[in-house]
Order: structure tokens, then C-alpha cells, then sequence
């Protein structure tokens, strides 16, 4: 029975009844991913308009002010500078060799690399006696390990790490700052520095700089490297590093600056984006209700990250569901939902559809809350990677839903919704709605009303489509859109003549006239 | 794009190929398609024709085609929106439109691959620079840390450290930034702000021909009638017209000189095109003088004949001509030779008197044997009733096979029949037009007239076609200017709106500019309905290729309505 089959592939979708939570999260990393895809594909698009590429106008007076500086001093001179034993000559060379890093366009990573200047940059960082020598040093490895895995690598291996660890409790705030920087550019690497990190101590040696007389600038990019401390999987950071983080985590979060926020917030994403245990920990910190505060707040770049944390929560147990919604974060999701940036509203109906995979209870309290016509309005005129999540929520919804709960979804407009969306090319998401319909189906046998939804559905004009997806290229699609009109559909023409229902109720339908409303919308 | 050789860039190109053309149900389209056609079948090119009279059409025609070809061919639609956004093509499909459509979608002018544009440059086009209104990735971004304006997308991994003086730079260049985005929204609002109409398709494609060195009479005859469709429906500028008719003309003379050599002499089946000083009299030479006088615009509307005075006015004139009213009023054809010997310098002497200045036009008529002669604008009449025949059984694919048919010198019959029709059409529009001012159906809303056709008024079938209702809007707004006294409301442009689809209670909405001499015929309805449907989520569907006609449910009227008053005031 194709039903079935696709009836496995969802439940395995549900955070509850599905035995492998990760399948979720691989949902969302594939639609990442195909957004990224999108967004290249997009600029593809408009770049490949070009015949000539316009030159950047602004950008030649830059070169030529860099080039100034630059012609004053090559690499082989700072290679001079940098390896004798003059320390003025020293500095000179090392501040070239920093500037020649920090322009803008085409900094000569490589070459300094391969110049082998690297071992003395980080015997420079431990020159105590001379500051302003450590700083350049510093700001000079740190746009090394700006670069690719490859430069990073260079930089870890001539023993960068222990040096800059050693420098963040240098008196000088300044110098400090910049080994934090250079600690959040190893760690944004990928997991395996991040870790090596992490066994270096590097995370009490940070939290020590946390104070109450701390400088702004310098939270933020100590902020920033904790989230990259916290980032990545395959796998995730030690937990014993995460408890260590958290409490520090928690107290950022309570501050007021956005930039600090955003990197708080996302360090929170990336702890919840895991499996329950994970999810657990951020949970018991009692952080979840200023996360959901934070959803509300003005700046886009505190409200994506506060969102995904939550969306991630939600998608945790039903307990952990529970802290979310007890947080009120069902009062919070309908402005999202509404929110201008499509994003905004597609993360927050994700966040609305995992609920909705809960237990009836909580599916009570989305109906109380007042989430049903924000979502059917999404259904209805959201672009399509936030009706796809809205049809989930519906599917979630008919799934776990009372009959009484599904009754109320009907006659809110909801199957009208999805009966609209079966017309859309993507076959995932008609499986997705036929599966709702094949729900609505039961709930209706429940209740004895099975001929009444089939009215209903007729009427919507959802009898002419799942008819037409018969006709689909999508195996499954025509299989299953088969098995529901053959199971629902065909009975009610006693007179016999089963070979040609189809046909015949085509024929039947061909000449009723549409419902104007739905057709009319665009 | 642009293309600068149409020969090279588009015919050798899909000479060699099978070509969907797609073709939208005007006139001007119809004709272009002739020449096409003819030219397809000079060269052997394989090609489908597919009618298309809306976006939605657009759209299942070419997904319908889209496996088994890779050229398209559209005339007279897509150059108005973002054409591959619409359709989502494959990269290998191409398009090339030959459409009069303005202002030009700026993703359709700058797309180099797929989006062919049969265009003249020297149209008034006025297309934002590419660099106004693009921006390469490169340059937006600056690099990862840049896209922080942008906000809510995942912090980089890695952040790189720039000179105190690179980030002020930086910042700088955000401002600047910001500033363009705002000079770009400025540019694309002042380009996209009126929706007008540039060179006809049909000259479009019979310079082809002509570079082609492949041009026929026919050809030349069809583009007259494209052109001829555009001043009928009132698409383009009287100086526009005026210079189009004096390149037609020059082709004109060129086709007749080059015929002297031979016999010189009219036979049977020849054909001969000639220049006409004629007048604004629509169909008089298939009608009655009398009958063309009453039912022609231009002299009704002189006459207000819907009133008693102006009945009189007429009397008056015909006598003033001298013509025996029996004359006047029988069939052209038999009239007395004598009558119709300099029939034109008379009726313009007394037009003269009566403040007709203007009864005759520069125009084309052509002779089809001894017999026929038949003037470009009674064709485009002819062919417009029977593309937007109403008559039962015809399906808008029928009317528009129909209408195709009667452009070829071979079906005469059915270019009387259509002649037929359109005698009916401008009865009912006239008489429409009169009930209209005798019963004040014209209401001034402030900023806009508005004029609503009710359910059960006579003929309301006829006008939810957008060709026979435009051509109703402009004659009711010329004869309202002409009879109100109110001298701020002749300034104001006219909607009309017209029962469509009784079983779905959706209206047909169309907006034309103010009638003026020197109007510039640039039509702000378009963007003017879209805002104000979107802000009052009115159900429209903005699927005609004009922007300025929508679709829109009965009851969203009034509050539509009002959003566009508020938005106009």
C-alpha cells in the first residue's frame, strides 16, 4: 500500500513517534543548504547578464592609497625586518607585514606564510616586554587563521595556540582582545580545533575576562568566540565544555547589546541543535523564557537566532515543548509568523509545525493562542518554503490532533488551504497534504462522517485535483492520491460500473462550477 | 537584451529550429504573425502557433512546449515583467519578444542568454543603466563580515581584522551603499511608474522581411494594419503614428515603383496599396454615409448627437454639403458617382465650418482586384470584432483562427463578415456611450472618473472583452469632455468597469489616461491597481498583459475603489 509507505516516511519526521530525531534536523540542514543553493543560483542568474563586468569605481582609489604603503615595503624586506635582531626593525616589519594582511583586497596570506615568517610571529606573541610587537604579531596571525582551513592550519601548527592562550591574560586589554579574536578564528575552523581548544583550557582562560568592567567591544568578540566554542557537530563540542560555557552564556544573554546577543543567541542554536540530551542541558539553565523574550527583540539579528533556538526546543520531547510553550512562546510566534522577512516567518512556522507535532494538549493550547489563522493566512500567501512548513503543521496537526481539533482546523479555512497547495510542483509536499487528507479521512470514519468531508472536499475543488494528481509523473504521488479516491471516493456510486468511477465522476465534476473565491486568488 | 541585427541575432538563429510562437490576441500581434508566418514558410521553418490572452496562458503554453522546443517566439507579451522569474525556464531555453509593451522588465534588458528582445532602440525607451540598478555579489558584500546589514543570516566562522582606516572605509561604503539602494528604488519607480506602447510588432518583424529582402505587398499591407491598430486603440502618440505611417509610406512607394515596369495595370487578383489622405468616418465605404457619421467617434462625439441639439448640428451639416439626404443615407457603394466624385474635399470644407478640423487622417487603403477596396482602419475594426466575437460556440481559440483568416487576401468573405460585426460593435458602443452621458453614469471620484456598467445594460456581454471595452472608455471619455461643463474633470482620466463573469461575480476594470491632443499616452492605472489590491487585499487578477486591465471579485469593489481614490488624491 503506497500509503503506508509515505505514512512511515513522515512518521519517521515526527519528533515524538519518529525513532530518529536527527531525521528532522537533516530536514532542515538539506533545506539550508538548497537555500544556499538558491541564493548562488540567484546571483548566477543576474551575474551571468553581464557581458561586461562593470569595474568597481570606488575600490581602484583604495588600491592605489594600499599601494602606497605597500611599495614602501615588500615581503622580502619585511622577512628582513621580522628576522633580525633589531627589535624596531622587528616591529616595522611585523606592522608591515599586518598591514599587507589587512587590506582589503588580496591579502598575501600565502606568501607570508611561505616567506616562513610564522614561527617568529609566534615567538613574537611571547615578548612581554615589548606590547606593541605582541599586538602586531597578533593581529597578524589572526588574519592568517582568517583564512582558509589550510592557513589556519599553518598557524595552529607553529604552536600558536598555547601562545595566544597564555596572552589573553595579558595586562594590556588590547592585546588581550586580539588573542581572543585569533582563538575565535581557530575555533571557527570546524570541530577538531575547536576541541583542541578546548583541551588547552582555552574556556576558563576566557571566562576570567568576563567582568563587570569588561569593555563593550571586548565582549562582543569574546561573545563571538565562545558561540564559535560552542559551534559545529560531527561531533559536538565535549559536554563537560558546554557546562562550563552555560553559566557565562546565560549571563551575556541578560545584557542589552545586540551584537553581544546575536552571538549569544546563535551559541544557544548551535547547543539545541542536537538530540534531546543536548537540548536537555540548555533547557535545565532556565534560559528559555529570556530566549523567548528575546524573540520580540527590534534587531533581526537577536530575533533569527532567538527563534532557532526555540524552533530547535520544540523540537525536543514534549517536556522540553512544554518549557517552551509555558515560556509563552506561543504568544510570540503569530507576530513572527506575520513578520516581514520570509525567513523570519518560515523558521517560526517550522518552530509552529513541531508543536503541532505534540500531544493534543499542546496542540490546545496552539488552537487557544490563536495560531490557526496565522498559519492558514502562511498557507494561503506565504512564499513556498514557509507553506511547505505550514503544511507540515497541518499534517502534525491532523496526525495527533482530537477530532474535535480537527474539526475546528476544517472549518478555519485549513482544508481549503492545503486542497489550494495541491496544484504546487514540489511532490514532497503534495505527499505531505494528501497525507493530511488521508487524517481528515479517519478523524471523519471516527465521527461517521466520512461523506460529508467528501462533499466538502469536492466542493473546495480538492476531488478535481487529487483526480489530476493521478496523472502525476511522481510515482508515489499517483499511487497515493489513487488509494485515497478508490478508498474514500468511489463507493458512493452504487450503481456499480468500477472500472470507469474515475471517469465518471470527471465527467460529473467537469461541468460544476468552481468556487470562486479559491479560484480567484493570486 | 537588446538586438541590434535582428537578421543575424534572431532569424538565422531559429531558421534552423522548431519555434513555438506564441501570439496575444491583438491586432497588431494577429499581423505580426502574418508576416511571420509567410516568412516561416518561405524558409521551411517548422513552427507552433499558440494563441495566448493572458500570463496564466503564458504560462500552461509554455509548459506545455517546453519539452519539445527550445525557441520561443512571443509577440506582443513578456517584455513586461521578469520573464524567466515567470516561467522558470530551463537554461536552455530561449526567448524572443517582440512586444510593444513598455516600460521593458530591467531583468529581460539585461539578461544576455536567454531573453532576446525584437525592440527598436530608437523607441523611446529610457532604460535605467546597468550599473543604476545592479550589483555584483562582490561588490555588495564586500566580504563575510559585510552581510551584517543584512541581518539574521548565521555569523562567519572566521572574521578577518582590517586597518582602522579599511573600516571606515567599510562603513563608508555601507553608506554609500544604502544610498544607491535608494537612488535604485527612485530609478526603477520612475521607470516602471507608466505602462505604454513602443513601435508595432507587425513594423517590427516587416523590417525583418525587408532586411530579409523577403518583403510582399501582404507583409507590408499587415504591418499598415498593426500600426493602424495602435492609433485605432489609441496605444500611441499622434506623432508617433504620424512618423510610422511616413516610413510605411516610403515602403509603400517602393513596392508600387518597383511593379511599373510590368503592366501597370490593375487586373483581377492584383494587389495595390496606396497612401489616403481619408477620413475619420469608420467603415463608411461597407456602411451608409449617415449611418458611419452617427457611429464614428470622432464626429459623433463633435456633434454631442446624443442630445437633440446635436441631432440638428448633423441635419445642419448635411445640408451644408449639399448631399441629398436619400444619398447619404443609402449604401455607399450605390451612391451616385457624381456624389462620390471629390466626396472627401466636400465633407472636409463643411468639417471645416463645423470645428472638424481634423476629419481627415493619414492613412492606407488597399485594392484587392477592381472590387474590393477596404481602408487599414475598418480592417482592424473588422478583425477586433472577430477576435472578441461573442457570438455562441466560439471559443476565444475559434475567434482568434477567425480573426487570423480574415487578414489573408484569400478569405474575403470572412473580412466582410467581420466588417459585419463591427458595424454591430460600434452601434452598441455609441449607443452605449449616449446612455452613458444622458444618464450621468460618469461620476467624478476626485482624483479619476469612473463609469460602472451594470449587470442587464444592453450589449454588457460585448464589454467584458478588453478590446471593446478600451475602445468604449476612450469614446465615453472623449464624449464626456466634449459635453461636461466642469472644466477640471476633463483633465481627469476615465475607469470603467464592466460585468465579466457573472457565475464568478468578478468585474473587468480598466483605466486610460486623460484625453488630450498632445496626450503621451502613458497609462499609470497598472502600478495604481496593484497597490491598491495589495493594500486592501482586493481579489484582482492582474493576468491581462496590460497592466492597466485587471479582473476583480464584485464585492471588492467599493473598498478597491476607495484604496485608489486615497492613493491617487
Amino acid at each position: 500500500m503506497p500509503t503506508t509507505s509515505t505514512t512511515d516516511d513522515r512518521l519517521s519526521k515526527f519528533k515524538n513517534k519518529g525513532k530518529e530525531p536527527s531525521k528532522l534536523r537533516e530536514r532542515r540542514i538539506a533545506e539550508c543548504v538548497e537555500l544556499r543553493k538558491a541564493a548562488k543560483n540567484e546571483n548566477f542568474l543576474k551575474r551571468r547578464n553581464i557581458t561586461t563586468l562593470p569595474e568597481d569605481a570606488d575600490q581602484s582609489p583604495e588600491l592605489n592609497t594600499d599601494n602606497h604603503e605597500v611599495t614602501a615595503i615588500t615581503i622580502e624586506e619585511v622577512v628582513g625586518h621580522v628576522n633580525s635582531d633589531c627589535k624596531e626593525r622587528q616591529t616595522r616589519g611585523c606592522q608591515a607585514a599586518r598591514k599587507l594582511l589587512s587590506r582589503e583586497c588580496n591579502p598575501p596570506l600565502k606568501e607570508i606564510v611561505e616567506a616562513g615568517l610564522l614561527s617568529r610571529f609566534v615567538e613574537f606573541l611571547g615578548r612581554d616586554d615589548d606590547p606593541s610587537l605582541q599586538f602586531e604579531a597578533a593581529w597578524a596571525l589572526t588574519n592568517i587563521a582568517s583564512g582558509t582551513s589550510w592557513h589556519t592550519q599553518q598557524v595552529v601548527e607553529h604552536g600558536a595556540v598555547p601562545a595566544f592562550i597564555s596572552l589573553l591574560a595579558s595586562p594590556m586589554l588590547h592585546i588581550s582582545e586580539q588573542a581572543v579574536w585569533a582563538l575565535g578564528n581557530i575555533a571557527g575552523d570546524g570541530p577538531a580545533y575547536r576541541d583542541t581548544l578546548i583541551e588547552c583550557n582555552v574556556i576558563p582562560a576566557l571566562l576570567s575576562r568576563i567582568t563587570p568592567d569588561t569593555p563593550v567591544g571586548y565582549l562582543r568578540n569574546l561573545t563571538w568566540t565562545l558561540s564559535n566554542l560552542c559551534r559545529n557537530k560531527n561531533p559536538f563540542p565535549p559536554l563537560s565544555a558546554v557546562q562550563q560555557v552555560l553559566p557565562s552564556l546565560i549571563q551575556l544573554l541578560h545584557l542589552s547589546d545586540q551584537d553581544i546577543l546575536s552571538d549569544a543567541c546563535w551559541a544557544v542554536s548551535y547547543l539545541t541543535d542536537g538530540a534531546n540530551d543536548r537540548i536537555d542541558i540548555v533547557v535545565q539553565t532556565g534560559i528559555v523564557p529570556r530566549l523567548v523574550s528575546l524573540m520580540s527583540f527590534e534587531a533581526l539579528t537577536v530575533v533569527t537566532p532567538a527563534l532557532r533556538s526555540i524552533g530547535n526546543i520544540v523540537s525536543g520531547s514534549d517536556i522540553q515543548t512544554q518549557v517552551a510553550i509555558d515560556a509563552g512562546v506561543l504568544s510570540v510566534l503569530p507576530s513572527l509568523m506575520r513578520h516581514s522577512k520570509p525567513s523570519v516567518q518560515k523558521e517560526a512556522t517550522w518552530a509552529v509545525s513541531n508543536i503541532a507535532a505534540g500531544p493534543a494538549q499542546q496542540i490546545q493550547q496552539l488552537l487557544t493562542c490563536g495560531l490557526l489563522p496565522p498559519l492558514i493566512d502562511l498557507l494561503r500567501n506565504g512564499d513556498f518554503k514557509t507553506q511547505r512548513e505550514a503544511v507540515w503543521a497541518i499534517t502534525n496537526f491532523t496526525s495527533g490532533g482530537t477530532v474535535e481539533q480537527v474539526i475546528q482546523l476544517v472549518q478555519s479555512g485549513g482544508l481549503e488551504a492545503i486542497l489550494n497547495l495541491l496544484t504546487v510542483k514540489d511532490s514532497k509536499t503534495i505527499l505531505v497534504i494528501l497525507d493530511a487528507i488521508n487524517n481528515l479521512f479517519m478523524a471523519a470514519e471516527k465521527m461517521g462522517e466520512t461523506d460529508k468531508l467528501c462533499l466538502l472536499v469536492e466542493e473546495l475543488g480538492g476531488l478535481d485535483k487529487i483526480e489530476m494528481l493521478q496523472n502525476h509523473e511522481n510515482d508515489t504521488v499517483y499511487r497515493t492520491a489513487q488509494a485515497l479516491i478508490e478508498k474514500f471516493f468511489t463507493d458512493e456510486e452504487p450503481e456499480g460500473l468500477q472500472t470507469e468511477a474515475t471517469e465518471a465522476t470527471d465527467t460529473t465534476f467537469a461541468f460544476k462550477t468552481q468556487d470562486v473565491q479559491k479560484t480567484f486568488r493570486f | 537584451m537588446f538586438i541590434t541585427d535582428i537578421r543575424k541575432e534572431f532569424y538565422d538563429v531559429v531558421v534552423n529550429q522548431r519555434v513555438a510562437l506564441l501570439v496575444s490576441s491583438d491586432i497588431d500581434a494577429l499581423c505580426a504573425c502574418k508576416i511571420l508566418q509567410a516568412l516561416f514558410h518561405c524558409d521551411q521553418v517548422q513552427y507552433t502557433l499558440v494563441p495566448v490572452t493572458g500570463w496564466q496562458d503564458l504560462g500552461t503554453a509554455f509548459l506545455e512546449h517546453k519539452e519539445q522546443f527550445r525557441c520561443f517566439v512571443l509577440i506582443n507579451c513578456g517584455a513586461n515583467v521578469d520573464l524567466l522569474e515567470t516561467l522558470q525556464p530551463e537554461e536552455d531555453s530561449i526567448f524572443f519578444i517582440c512586444d510593444t509593451h513598455r516600460p521593458v522588465d530591467v531583468v529581460n534588458v539585461y539578461n544576455d542568454t536567454q531573453v532576446k528582445l525584437m525592440i527598436k532602440q530608437d523607441d523611446d525607451l529610457g532604460v535605467p543603466s546597468y550599473d543604476d540598478i545592479f550589483r555584483d555579489e562582490e561588490e555588495e558584500g564586500g566580504d563575510d563580515s559585510g552581510n551584517e546589514s543584512d541581518g539574521g543570516s548565521e555569523p562567519s566562522g572566521k572574521r578577518r581584522r582590517y586597518d582602522e582606516g579599511e573600516v571606515e572605509r567599510r562603513i563608508e561604503r555601507q553608506r554609500a551603499m544604502r544610498e544607491w539602494e535608494a537612488r535604485r528604488r527612485e530609478i526603477l519607480f520612475d521607470y516602471e511608474q507608466y505602462e505604454y506602447h513602443g513601435t508595432s510588432a507587425a513594423m517590427v518583424i516587416f523590417e525583418l522581411a525587408w532586411v530579409l529582402t523577403k518583403d510582399t505587398k501582404d507583409m507590408l499591407w499587415w504591418a499598415i494594419i498593426g500600426l493602424t491598430d495602435q492609433w485605432v486603440h489609441d496605444k500611441i502618440t499622434h506623432m508617433k503614428y504620424v512618423t510610422d505611417i511616413a516610413t510605411l509610406q516610403r515602403h509603400v512607394s517602393r513596392h508600387n515603383h518597383r511593379n511599373e515596369d510590368e503592366d501597370n495595370s490593375l487586373s483581377i487578383d492584383c494587389m495595390r496599396i496606396s497612401f489616403e489622405y481619408d477620413l475619420r468616418l469608420a467603415l463608411y465605404q461597407h456602411w451608409s454615409l449617415f449611418e458611419s457619421i452617427c457611429n464614428s467617434s470622432y464626429t459623433s462625439c463633435n456633434f454631442k448627437l446624443w442630445s437633440m441639439h446635436g441631432q440638428k448640428k448633423l441635419q445642419e451639416f448635411l445640408a451644408d454639403m449639399g448631399l441629398p439626404l436619400k444619398q447619404v443615407k443609402q449604401k455607399f457603394n450605390s451612391m451616385d458617382m457624381s456624389v462620390k466624385e471629390n466626396l472627401r474635399e466636400v465633407i472636409e470644407e463643411s468639417s471645416n465650418k463645423y470645428g472638424m478640423k481634423d476629419i481627415r487622417i493619414q492613412t492606407f487603403g488597399v485594392h484587392f482586384g477592381f472590387k474590393n477596396h477596404f481602408l487599414a482602419s475598418d480592417v482592424v475594426h473588422a478583425t477586433a470584432a472577430l477576435l472578441e466575437s461573442t457570438e455562441k460556440d466560439d471559443s476565444p481559440g475559434d475567434n482568434f483562427i477567425k480573426a487570423l483568416d480574415c487578414l489573408s487576401r484569400s478569405n474575403l468573405e470572412r473580412l466582410h463578415g467581420g466588417i459585419d460585426l463591427a458595424k454591430k460593435k460600434l452601434m452598441a458602443i455609441q449607443q452605449t456611450v449616449a446612455s452613458c452621458i444622458c444618464t450621468n453614469l460618469i461620476l467624478s471620484q476626485g482624483p479619476f472618473l469612473y463609469c460602472y456598467l451594470l449587470e442587464g445594460t444592453p450589449d454588457v456581454k460585448l464589454f467584458s472583452k478588453p478590446m471593446a471595452l478600451t475602445l468604449l472608455c476612450q469614446y465615453l471619455l472623449k464624449a464626456f469632455v466634449r459635453s461636461t461643463r466642469n472644466k477640471r474633470c476633463k483633465l481627469l482620466p476615465l475607469i470603467i468597469a464592466a460585468p465579466m463573469d457573472v457565475e464568478k461575480r468578478t468585474v473587468i476594470v480598466l483605466g486610460i489616461p486623460p484625453e488630450s491632443e498632445t496626450s503621451d499616452k502613458k497609462n499609470f492605472f497598472g502600478r495604481a491597481f496593484e497597490k491598491a489590491a495589495e493594500g486592501t487585499s482586493s481579489r484582482t487578477l492582474h493576468d491581462h498583459f496590460d497592466t492597466s486591465i485587471i479582473e476583480l471579485k464584485m464585492e471588492d469593489r467599493t473598498k478597491f475603489l476607495d484604496a485608489l481614490i486615497t492613493l491617487l488624491s
